[in-house]
């Protein structure tokens, strides 16, 4: 048997399963190594070592020892960096961080480190706690996320004619092409819907904005559910599958306004 | 698992299948099973048909019960006017038997759950909306558990809840009872200290 390596990092708790009487499988996203799970014995148990740590979102020091890369972690200790508590005791906030760490769970593949996925949720988290959850947040983190892991979408001219986005016309979005369509490239069909140049502009901007001036984008009705079909359409597409935490959200938005 | 007859490996993964346990746990109980005697075995399985046959949900609280309206609801001498709610009938049973409750109950047979797809519409909450409607009720305590997801229902049914003329009351969290601070996490001692009390 080989020495066992111990490991300390930061990570956020994505989520923690039950295993077995005593035990929690936990998934993090960590900084030095990407999206790890580990197991923590006896956390069902031990009210002292493990107390309240294994929320979803929080951000974490854990130190974690394993055999090697592909050996399952036995997490040895996890201390609180920051529960967000402002983020738990707003609904609107606890369901937008759910479905950041959400996808960021999602487009994380286990054991890659990859800093711009830490760093985003480093950025998005503390944003949460102190703006009100916005159409304009939750898009452009999608944007970022998408960007992070390596799925940006195209939307700065036509991905077929290459010809730059110009106000006044209006574009096609195709997930499976990864992009924008310009009108005459598109040649779209009754039931293709179009998307306005002010809402892949929009998009655009928020892509590398910087998170203070964010609270000052204001999205209208219409620009907000344009950048909603064409970024969840486009995450529900690369995933092949929808992303429940957004259905919750939006279940509960409808449920009580 | 390869090594066991059929008939056990299929006993390991139906056990397996129950909350909290593992393969390890669920093979140490079919084994257990098959040294027990034969009555004991029989004993075990009727219990386990009975309890899904008789047992079904309180037309009034959806606390699991032999009858169609549980012993609380059906018992005058209850207070009508509030209801606790709680995630699950064994947080019911810790009140219950802690004794110092004489209201009704509501079970949401679960919590806001958002990155397991579990959101409003999986919890008994329309049945909650209904009793509320009906105008007896004068307060609800929320006492769904104190983590990410039970407080994330409760500022849900606080939310539904904000036009009506009840009073919504959340459980007190602070430090356990018989406890040492210096064991008590960040989280709770915050708690504690913003819900502390004058003497
Ligand atoms: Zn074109
Ligand atoms: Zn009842």
């Amino acid at each position: 048997m080989s020495a066992r390596e111990t490991h300390k990092t930061a990570g956020f708790v994505l989520r923690s399963l039950q295993y077995g009487e005593s035990d929690l499988i936990v998934t993090f996203y960590t900084r030095e190594f990407g999206k790890i799970k580990g197991i923590a014995k006896g956390a069902k148990r031990s009210r002292k070592r493990f107390a309240n740590v294994f929320e979803p979102f929080s951000l974490t020091q854990i130190i974690f020892s394993r055999r090697n890369r592909d050996s399952l972690a036995f997490i040895d200790a996890c201390d609180i960096l920051d529960h967000f508590a402002a983020i738990r005791m707003d609904l609107e906030k606890t369901l937008t961080a759910s479905y950041f760490i959400d996808l960021a769970e999602h487009f994380s593949p286990e054991g890659k480190r990859n800093d711009g996925v830490f760093a985003l949720l480093l950025d998005f988290l503390p944003l949460l706690t102190r703006e009100n959850v916005s159409e304009p947040i939750i898009r452009f983190f999608e944007m970022r996320l998408l960007k992070a892991a390596g799925f940006e979408p195209e939307l700065a001219a036509c991905v077929r004619c290459k010809t730059p986005v110009a106000n006044g016309s209006p574009y096609y979005f195709f997930p499976k092409e990864g992009g924008i369509f310009c009108t005459a490239c598109a040649r779209p069909q009754r039931y293709d819907q179009s998307i306005s140049a002010g809402a892949v502009r929009t998009l655009l901007l928020g892509k590398d904005m910087d998170l203070e001036k964010m609270k000052m984008i204001s999205m209208t009705e219409s620009l907000a559910s344009e950048s909603r079909s064409i970024l969840c359409g486009f995450i529900s597409y690369v995933l092949g599958r929808e992303v429940q935490s957004l259905k919750v959200l939006e279940q509960v938005r409808r449920y009580c306004p | 698992m390869k090594s066991y007859a059929q008939p056990i490996k299929r006993l390991i993964a139906e056990l397996a299948k129950l909350p909290g346990i593992g393969e390890k746990t669920a093979a140490r109980l079919a084994n257990y099973i098959l040294r027990a005697t034969p009555e004991d075995v029989e004993k075990l399985a009727e219990s386990l048909v009975e309890v899904k046959r008789k047992i079904r949900l309180c037309r009034i609280c959806l606390n699991p019960t032999e009858e169609e309206v549980c012993h609380i609801c059906g018992n005058p001498a209850r207070d009508q006017h509030v209801i606790c709610v709680v995630e699950e009938p064994d947080a019911l049973a810790a009140i219950e038997e802690s004794g110092v409750f004489h209201g009704l109950y509501h079970v949401l047979h679960g919590a806001l759950a958002p990155l397991d797809g579990i959101g409003p519409e999986n919890l008994r909450l329309g049945e909650l909306s209904r009793r509320i409607s009906e105008g007896r009720i004068q307060e609800l305590i929320l006492a769904t558990n104190p983590n990410v997801h039970g407080e994330a229902t409760a500022l849900l049914i606080t939310r539904m809840f904000k036009d009506a003329d009840i009073r919504i009351t959340r459980i007190a969290m602070g430090v356990p009872m018989g406890g040492d601070l210096k064991y008590v996490d960040k989280m709770t001692i915050s708690k504690s200290m913003e819900f502390r009390r004058g003497m």
